[in-house]
């Protein structure tokens, strides 16, 4: 593929260049000269001791290397940095690939023996032999995926419509150079920069000051993902609504409909697409945060469905309690951390693809 | 994408939300701005038509202007519990007070000599991070915007930005299992052969607890950040300019240098900036796998050496600390909330100062004030959308 | 002899209490009518309500066996026992007044003890030992049985000795074939009540080697610092030449040392009896208060061949006044189970932890009865 390109983008010069006398290096010379790297270097370790890292890199720097030296001496000098940047490209996309595949498989591949129906559909529990005096667990994740839901759910509820209210209030309402609508921009850039770890301390500090020491619930966890979502939701809403033509809206206008009515029938369902998108993506960034839920809802191996009431168990949560405090039977505990952390990538995969269906089938006729 | 646009009609290529930044709704509202602007008196938003107000109107106003003030209200919140909750540990006298002097305070004069060394290996820690993965995320988005087939270039891009969602609780894990023993003969050899260079020397780690390992994590974990603004950028590097450089015979890396590079270069810095802000913050992954010291040190390679960071300080300690040890770690978060404002402060300095300023034609302005959020929501948009479809169409035309 | 008897009495009560609770339904008149000597020890199945507790988690999982015993004859009661608070944290939220009872590696100390005036009355708090452990040195170094005197694991968690063939090891390791490898000294990098045991053993049996302060941080840089027991235990397991401590019962499939027991040349391995056996020797008293159980671990006067020299001690912490009696009587019932003969066998059997020796248990009626 990069060979094509490389000899379609050469075509325009073709008539000025005389091809002749610079040469052309043949189409495939990328994948002969990886091979051969790949070759040269692996014979060379065989002999010194193999290694799959040595030996993938010295073979990506071998291929640079030759790549460039053979572009330089058969086409150019701005050819040869052409090739070595465009493999350099290429490796640094792999490179990046690299993690994501490896931390795909080893979630699921150490989640997967763990993921069935009773682990989903139970609470975990204890079970209690009078006779032996020994005491069974079983692992569940109910009360955390119930929990996840709750807490994340609350935090939506409470930062979606700010973020939304607040976008429109920027896009429709202030005038741009406006001392509020500057400060609240300026105010939103600060809060994306939270970490989440002070989101949490935040709310463990203020539920400990307001409610007093029983602080820990859900509730209190939804706020601290609140002060990280909401800056995501007024980002991604006020984007959508600039993105919303003007013809719209003084058309509106111009018929005498309120700015009310505008704003609801118009300038909205025209966004809603982007909008749910953003939202969705918001919901993702924070359904996996681990810190700040842990330190405000806290953790419990009961079943807690009240989000105002004593602490809650969440996926991350039990992904990290499960890792750091294991049970009796610390394989079993282990398992059903790695269990937690694949169901917590399977919702966010899952959320993202809603997301991609909602911004599908909402999308306004006409747009691709 | 220009020429095509430039033949659609405005109204429907503008409300595509699933596309990049719509040039033309941009310049619609650049435009609309400068010549009505002066007519319309206060208040009035983008329409400067007059227009009825009726009850509901008011309230919508109401209603929207308070979710704009409540902002100011819990940034403002933040900050003041923060103060609020820290004030005591931070004006204490270290050296005489009873619950300061055990536990995770032990042995710290005040509370500056505690937090330093924090803000050290927490500046330390992110900078190494970002030094891996900057230039990979920039060469992710260049590989996606200018070189990668089209067909696939949308789906490479959802997978990056995948990244993105992982939860770092699953980073932190996959960092301890995976990361970990992969990086142990790459320290043994830079141990080895580079260890005069103080950040390569001391005892070289047998474990792989290494900063070197929590910074490779936290890499992975700012790519897709890095990756994905940037990739928005250079999208958005305006059609022409790349056809003039290769029409005037350039490479393909020439007319990345000559037209995409100078154009984006600003708006690359923030968004590497935005991902400094992601790995400052960073705790579960970074508490999991960094074996830690509360010290000022340059070292990378080894086990007891190790910068502690912020984050990952008061997710050890805070459990088990009491009273105003954990004021001093709730002080050490005020830190850590300083220091990130101060990196958002940067970027957007960088970005105003040093950003593309010409309206070109054709290319979207960044509306002032909103420059590096509308960056990094473009991405959020157009991770699911199919930016670099529309681009790369564009270019094989 | 005679608190032999009770506990014979209890565990019966125990049974026949979960054989009553099945058909009881019908019934719900208790007929355990409790007596005073055996109020600790039988469950009335009538309880109701909720426990709130949280701490230390060495004691964790033998809490959930507790909870799953005591709730199998109680139904009605639910136990939250948060472990993920460590005992710092237990002992905040409890002071606080978050909690029924903290869980604790040690107990309060006096400032803490007159805090808890505050949500005790004067009557303060009460210290129940209820989890014995020991801690473990574990390591990974295929193919050798570790022995340690107790100078010697002074010297390398004091970073002094570095290579696994030092001659201090080798003296301890007679016969042994010892690498030249270096050592990688595993530790706790969050605040931990087994970290508070250890660096105390340490500090009083080797003062001149060990010099760092003990508590709940470990207090000598330069170690590799793990989160978590479990931290600690992959760790070790994981890397090569490596050594750390945790807490006995969640060492998993790792290898353990045989430690020095006084200053002879005994070198014995964890047991439960061997832990129960170290404990009573060196439990000093030291009541805060009146009917308080507080011991003072003196590590000094561990020796013999079956006596484990570091024993962990676990509290749970409960005020002496309750602001209400049912709770009051709730908790009273559920500490009264698990210091019982019963509820140290349900840990035993199922959190591999060690009988709390009986001379112990034995006050522990006494100081029950004065939680109102």
């Amino acid at each position: 593929m990069t060979a094509t390109s490389g000899s379609r983008l050469g075509r325009p010069q073709g008539p000025i260049t005389n091809t002749l006398t610079t040469g052309q290096l043949p189409r495939l010379v990328e994948l002969y000269v990886l091979v051969g790297s790949l070759v040269v270097v692996g014979g060379i370790l065989l002999l010194m001791g193999f290694n799959w890292g040595g030996w993938i890199f010295l073979s990506i720097v071998l291929y640079l290397v030759s790549l460039g030296v053979l572009s330089t001496i058969a086409e150019n000098r701005r050819k040869a940095t052409d090739r070595v940047v465009r493999s350099l490209v290429i490796v640094a996309f792999l490179l990046a690939i690299a993690p994501l595949v490896s931390t795909l498989v080893t979630v699921t591949a150490k989640g997967i023996g763990q993921l069935n129906w009773a682990f989903i559909s139970t609470t975990g529990g204890a079970v209690f032999n009078p006779d032996t005096l020994a005491v069974t667990i079983s692992t569940g994740a109910l009360q955390a995926i119930v929990g996840t839901l709750e807490i994340t759910g609350i935090a939506a509820l409470m930062s979606v419509p700010i973020g939304i209210l607040t976008a429109i209030y920027l896009v429709e309402y202030a005038q741009s150079g406006q001392w509020m609508a500057r400060t609240v921009t300026f105010l939103v850039d600060v809060m994306t920069g939270i970490p989440s770890i002070v989101a949490g301390l935040f709310a463990f500090s203020l539920f400990t000051l307001v409610v007093g020491p029983k602080a820990f619930s859900g509730f209190s966890a939804s706020v601290a993902l609140s002060v990280l979502m909401i800056p995501i939701v007024v980002r991604s809403c006020e984007e959508m609504l600039r993105l919303v033509p003007h013809d719209l809206r003084e058309a509106s206008f111009a018929l005498g409909v309120s700015r009310f009515s505008t704003i609801t029938k118009i300038v909205l369902p025209t966004a809603i697409a982007g909008i749910i998108t953003g939202v969705m993506i918001a919901i993702a960034r924070v359904i996996g945060e681990t810190a700040p839920i842990f330190m405000a809802a806290s953790f419990t191996d009961n079943f807690n469905a009240n989000p105002f009431n004593g602490p809650m168990q969440t996926l991350p949560v039990l992904a990290y309690t499960g890792y750091k405090f294991p049970g009796q039977d610390i394989a079993a505990s282990n398992a059903s951390a790695w269990g937690a952390a694949l169901l917590l990538v399977l919702i966010v995969v899952i959320l993202n693809i809603i997301a991609r269906i909602v911004a599908k089938t909402f999308a306004p006729k006409g747009a691709r | 994408m220009f020429g095509n646009d430039s033949q659609r009609p405005a109204k429907e290529n503008s409300v595509s939300t699933n596309e990049t930044v719509s040039p033309s709704a941009a310049a619609l509202s650049a435009a609309g701005d400068s010549a009505t602007g002066p007519r319309s008196p206060k208040g009035a938003g983008p329409a400067r038509v007059k227009i009825k107000s009726r009850p509901a109107d008011r309230i919508f106003f109401g209603l929207s202007f308070g979710s704009a003030s409540l902002i100011v209200v819990i940034l403002a919140a933040v900050a003041i519990f923060l103060i609020i909750k820290a004030a005591p540990a931070i004006t204490a006298n270290w050296k005489s007070d009873a619950s300061l002097a055990e536990g995770p305070t032990a042995g710290y004069a005040d509370f500056w000599s505690y937090v330093l060394p924090l803000v050290w290996g927490t500046l330390w820690a992110s900078a190494i991070a970002l030094l891996i993965g900057a230039p990979i995320a920039i060469g992710i988005a260049l590989f996606i915007s200018h070189y990668a087939p089209r067909r696939v270039a949308g789906v490479l891009g959802y997978l990056v930005d995948l990244l993105a969602a992982v939860p770092s609780i699953v980073f932190g894990l996959w960092g301890i299992i995976v990361i970990r023993p992969l990086l142990l003969p790459l320290s043994d050899w830079l141990n080895q052969n580079l260890g005069w260079i103080p950040i390569f020397g001391g005892q070289v780690s047998t474990v792989g607890s290494t900063v070197l390992a929590g910074s490779v994590v936290l890499a992975v974990m700012i790519l897709p950040i890095i990756s994905s603004i940037s990739r928005e950028i250079f999208l958005q590097t305006p059609r022409l300019n790349e056809e003039a450089a290769l029409a005037l015979g350039a490479t393909k890396w020439e007319m990345i240098r000559l037209a995409v590079l100078p154009y984006a270069r600003s708006g690359v810095v923030s968004a590497t900036l935005l991902g400094l802000g992601r790995a400052l913050g960073e705790t579960m992954a970074i508490a999991l796998i960094i074996s830690p010291s509360i010290i000022f040190s340059l070292r990378i390679l080894t086990e007891g050496e190790n910068s502690q960071t912020i984050a990952a300080n008061i997710a050890l300690n805070f459990q088990i600390a009491d009273g105003l040890q954990r004021q001093a770690l709730i002080g050490t978060g005020l830190m850590l909330f300083v220091i990130s404002l101060g990196v958002n402060l940067i970027a957007r300095f960088i970005v105003v100062r040093t950003g593309p300023t010409a309206t070109r034609k054709g290319k979207r302005r960044p509306p002032e004030g909103v420059t590096i959020p509308a960056a990094s929501t473009a991405v959020e948009a157009t991770a699911l959308g199919k930016a670099g479809n529309s681009h790369t169409e564009g270019a094989r035309a | 002899m005679k608190f032999k008897n009770v506990a014979a009495v209890g565990a019966i009560a125990l049974v026949s209490a979960i054989a009553l609770s099945a058909c009881s339904a019908a019934t719900p008149e208790s007929t355990a009518a409790p007596t005073p000597t055996a109020a600790a020890f039988t469950i009335d199945p009538t309880l109701a309500g909720t426990i709130t507790a949280g701490g230390s988690s060495a004691q964790a999982n033998a809490e959930a066996a507790w909870t799953a015993a005591f709730t199998a004859v109680a139904s009605g009661v639910t136990v939250n026992y948060d472990k993920s608070q460590g005992s710092g944290g237990g002992v905040t939220n409890w002071l606080a007044g978050s909690y029924d009872f903290a869980g604790s590696d040690s107990p309060l100390n006096q400032d803490n003890q007159t805090k808890s005036q505050a949500i005790c009355g004067a009557g303060g708090a009460l210290n129940f030992p209820v989890y014995l452990s020991g801690v473990a040195v574990i390591y990974n170094l295929p193919g050798v049985d570790l022995k340690l005197s107790s100078a010697t694991l002074a010297k390398i968690f004091m970073l002094q000795v570095t290579t696994w063939d030092d001659p201090a090891i080798a003296a301890d390791n007679k016969g042994a074939t010892l690498p030249s490898t270096p050592i990688t000294v595993v530790t706790r990098s969050d605040g931990s009540g087994t970290t508070a045991n250890f660096t105390n053993y340490l500090s009083q049996v080797q003062p001149a080697i060990f010099t760092g302060t003990p508590g709940s941080a470990w207090p000598i840089a330069g170690t590799s610092g793990q989160q978590g027991g479990s931290g600690v235990v992959n760790t070790v397991t994981a890397g090569a030449g490596t050594i750390g401590y945790a807490d006995h019962s969640s060492i998993g499939t790792a290898t353990a040392a045989a430690i020095q027991s006084g200053t002879g040349t005994d070198f014995v391995s964890y047991s439960p009896d061997a832990a129960t056996v170290a404990f009573e020797a060196a439990a000093v008293p030291a009541p805060l208060t009146d009917g308080d159980l507080s011991k003072k671990i003196d590590y000094t006067k561990i020796s013999g061949a079956d006596s484990y020299p570091i024993p962990l001690l676990s509290y749970a912490i409960a005020c002496s006044t309750f602001a209400d009696p049912a709770q009051a009587a709730l908790v009273k019932s559920y500490i009264g189970f698990i210091g019982s003969d019963i509820g140290q066998k349900v840990a035993a059997k199922n959190a591999g932890s060690a009988p709390v020796p009986a001379s112990i248990l034995a006050d522990f009626t006494a100081s029950l009865d004065l939680i109102k």
